[in-house]
């Protein structure tokens, strides 16, 4: 077992960790999110799937309240979603989030983007935040890299260290929107490589993607999204080969085509 | 020009009260600039309005209005720097020079504050959105990775913001501050023949003080932008 | 807040304005206007600029408009008042010009010499603006007389222990940037501090932010009839200030024509007349004419 792969808790697997209940959203008329109901286990790794616009990244969003939501709850661990301040902070900080866009804070080093919450709000001591920061870099690949600034990396690069920054805060459960709609598809594979192994580890992780391969290896459920409701859910195997309703054969079958 | 010369101990001085009341207003500009544009960016909607108000009021109010505030009605209602009192060599330190910056620092902090917010703005959101999601409260969020870019992205309306500040400290000649203006006016008062050439020598000393500053922001956008 | 503060502020600058132009110039005794003497034209030589004046009837001069009793212009009003002001209509008068037909224009400090400069016989034909006579200035312009001699003084808070000007040194004294009066009184000892206008100073001095002002005591004596029971003029004049009537070079025959007019008012009343109704309103017994600097040889 892997240094990535280990977890910082020991997981009890099977029991909810993540739990939205009701959850409903809107953008002015537009109703993004419907009476949204999942529960995640620890450990588990769902992959949510759906065409643009049909919700998922909100979601995504909304379980660390970069989103608000109108109606409904949102749990971690049992506590519900604090509101503001220092609690929401705290909850954000168990919780990593990769961007599509990798947002690597581009006036600090590599090692400094990845040290930094280590730091303020671990509060943990530099010299120990570097050094597991440079283990998670080696582990992602780019160890060598440590001392550059994130323009000078590639976007597969980037994304990777962004997973990197992720991990050092040792966080319960991991948040993926789209990490790899924004790469060029020859740095698609270190990427998603670095996730499988994470989820190969027994890591909770929540994963909007189209990537299917990777739902087809590393998920344990998959979630179809569209127009803001979830309208199947199902292991993987089921969902691809005998997929239930006509929107997710639709959407099946464009995407599978190519 | 002779006459500049020939009391070039006594303009050098007058220099020495412009430039410090330019680097006390500066610093203190800078501080309370980036602490209004904490207020207009913050989640606090109070905060942002009175923030915002408080930049449209100064800003608008002709420095010259701002000094007549200080100089003529706040000793009215009992606000005066009398207590500051420092002597070091010629330059005197006393209520007109700490009016004389309080004015400069409030008015020019507003420019500071929307020269900053330009900045901000021209950090992307997702920046912001990665701060929050590792954890970093509001004013890690600002502290850490916000205001820096937002420095980085400003310096050049910054150093046009302190360059104004830099001549605009020629006002405080005529409230009681015996600065780089009063000096030259004295002068011209006295050797009317060589107006121009009192004017110049001042004027130039102006520029050189200028392209210094100059000099200065254009070294820290060279290094700010190869990190 | 502010806002009110400020205007606040403003109501009591407009105040102390319409103060000081009741104190100056009662509406009943403005000063008052002379009508320009009968072929005064006929009385000067062809090709002076003083025939060419009475010819055309009318003389422009540059004054002072924030010098209460010396020259001082009242907001709204078109006519300024003060003791230039009357030794102007004076000389005036002798080119057989009346009061009315005056143009004037206000100069400050730093722009007399242009002003006396410009063009060919300069945008004003005479300055009175308690125009302190000096070498270096007569490098640049005419200036006969003088017409008054006074000199600095002090003025501080009726209950001020300072008597003298030894009394200020180290301390702040206030007077208009850029003054003759602010250069000396640092040259006695005292931290200088400049204001726009006598009146900030004034008002420093009431307010307590500063312990004295100065300048000449012509000046000071007005603000302290001005502010009886406030204010009190102190210590002997420390300076020698010769006020002179500033003209254009380019017109030395000027020169003879301004002393010859004043030595005439000297003798016949009409300068203490002039003194009597505006600076010796603030009780101040009328001084001894001066007597006037010889022109340049032409």
């Amino acid at each position: 077992m892997t240094a990535l792969e280990k977890q910082p808790e020991a997981p009890a697997a099977g029991e909810p960790l993540v739990v939205l209940d009701g959850v409903n959203k809107w953008f002015g008329k537009l109703h993004v999110l419907q009476d949204i109901n999942i529960s995640i286990k620890r450990g588990e790794v769902v992959v949510v799937i759906g065409p643009s616009g049909s919700g998922k990244s909100t979601l995504c969003r909304a379980i660390n309240r970069l989103e608000t939501i109108d109606q409904g709850s949102i749990a971690l661990d049992g506590d519900p979603l604090p509101q503001e301040g220092k609690a929401l902070a705290a909850l954000r900080a168990d919780v990593g989030m990769v961007f599509q866009s990798f947002n690597l804070f581009a006036h600090k080093t590599i090692l400094e983007n990845v040290t930094l919450g280590p730091i303020k709000v671990r509060k943990k001591p530099k010299a120990e935040a570097e050094a597991k920061a440079r283990e998670l870099l080696d582990r992602v690949g780019v160890g060598v890299q440590a001392e550059k600034y994130p323009a000078q990396l590639s976007g597969g690069q980037q994304q990777r260290v962004a997973i990197a920054r992720a991990l050092a805060m040792e966080p319960k459960v991991m948040l993926f929107d789209e990490p790899t709609s924004a790469l060029d598809p020859e740095m698609i594979k270190e990427v998603l490589d670095v996730m499988v192994s994470l989820a190969k580890g027994g890591m909770t992780m929540i994963v909007v993607t189209h990537e299917m391969g990777f739902a087809r290896t590393a998920a344990d459920r998959v979630i179809f999204m569209s127009d803001g409701a979830i309208v199947e859910e199902n292991t993987p195997h089921e969902f691809f080969t005998n997929p239930q309703s006509a929107r997710a054969k639709d959407f099946l079958g464009k995407i599978l085509k190519h | 020009m002779e006459a500049v010369l020939d009391n070039i101990g006594l303009v050098g001085w007058a220099f020495a009260h412009t430039v410090l009341l330019f680097l006390f207003s500066g610093v203190l500009s800078l501080l309370l600039g980036t602490f209004l544009v904490a207020l207009r960016v913050g989640p606090v909607v109070v905060l942002q309005r009175a923030a915002a108000t408080y930049v449209t009021v100064v800003r608008n109010t002709p420095l010259l209005i701002i000094l007549m505030f200080f100089q003529f009605a706040a000793p009215k209602l009992g606000v005066t720097f009398n207590f500051i009192d420092v002597q070091w060599g010629e330059v005197s330190m006393t209520s007109f020079f700490g009016a004389a910056v309080v004015s400069l620092s409030l008015y020019t902090s507003t420019f500071v504050c929307e020269a900053l917010r330009s900045g901000v703005n021209s950090v992307p959101l997702g920046q912001a959105e990665a701060a929050r999601a590792i954890g970093l409260s509001f004013g890690g969020v600002m502290s850490q990775v916000v205001l820096p870019q937002a420095y980085r992205a400003s310096v050049p309306p910054l150093a046009s913001v302190q360059i104004a500040l830099l001549k605009n400290t020629t006002v405080a000649g005529v409230f009681g501050v015996m600065e780089a203006l009063a000096r030259m006016r004295i002068l011209t008062n006295n050797f009317t023949g060589q107006k121009i050439g009192i004017f110049l020598a001042f004027a130039i000393v102006f520029v050189v003080l200028v392209e210094v500053l100059s000099f200065l922001a254009s070294r820290l956008e060279r290094r700010w932008r190869i990190a | 807040m502010r806002l009110i503060r400020t205007k606040a502020a403003f109501a009591a600058a407009a105040l102390a304005f319409s103060l000081a132009a009741c104190g100056e110039a009662g509406n009943d005794d403005e000063g008052k206007d002379l009508e320009g003497k009968e072929d005064a034209a006929a009385s000067f030589e062809d090709g002076t600029r003083m025939k060419e004046l009475a010819e055309a009837g009318s003389v422009t001069i540059g004054h002072k408009t924030d010098q209460p009793g010396v020259g001082f212009l009242a907001a709204g009003d078109d006519a300024p008042t003060g003791f230039d002001i009357e030794i102007a209509k004076i000389l005036a008068a002798e080119l057989g010009i009346d009061s009315a037909d005056i143009k004037w224009v206000e100069t400050i400090s730093d722009n007399r010499e242009p002003f006396l400069k410009e063009g060919e016989n300069g945008k004003v034909d005479l300055v009175l603006a308690s125009y302190s006579i000096t070498d270096e200035r007569r490098a640049e312009v005419g200036q006969a007389g003088p017409y008054m001699e006074t000199g600095q003084q002090l003025l501080v808070k009726s209950d001020s222990d300072i008597d003298d000007v030894a009394d200020v040194k180290g301390k702040e004294v206030c007077s208009v940037t850029g003054s003759t009066s602010l250069e000396q009184i640092e040259a006695q000892g005292a931290k200088p501090v400049g204001f726009e206008a006598y009146s900030d100073c004034v008002e420093k001095v009431l307010d307590g932010t500063v312990e004295a002002m100065t300048t000449d005591g012509t000046i000071l004596m007005g603000y302290a009839a001005q502010n009886e029971g406030e204010l009190k003029v102190v210590g002997e004049e420390f300076s020698e200030e010769r006020i002179g009537v500033g003209y254009s070079l380019n017109n030395p025959e000027m020169c003879q024509f301004i002393n010859d007019t004043l030595e005439k008012a000297f003798e016949d009343g009409s300068w203490e007349e002039a003194f009597t109704s505006t600076l010796g309103k603030s009780g101040v017994e009328t001084p001894e004419p001066p007597a006037v600097d010889e022109c340049p040889a032409a």
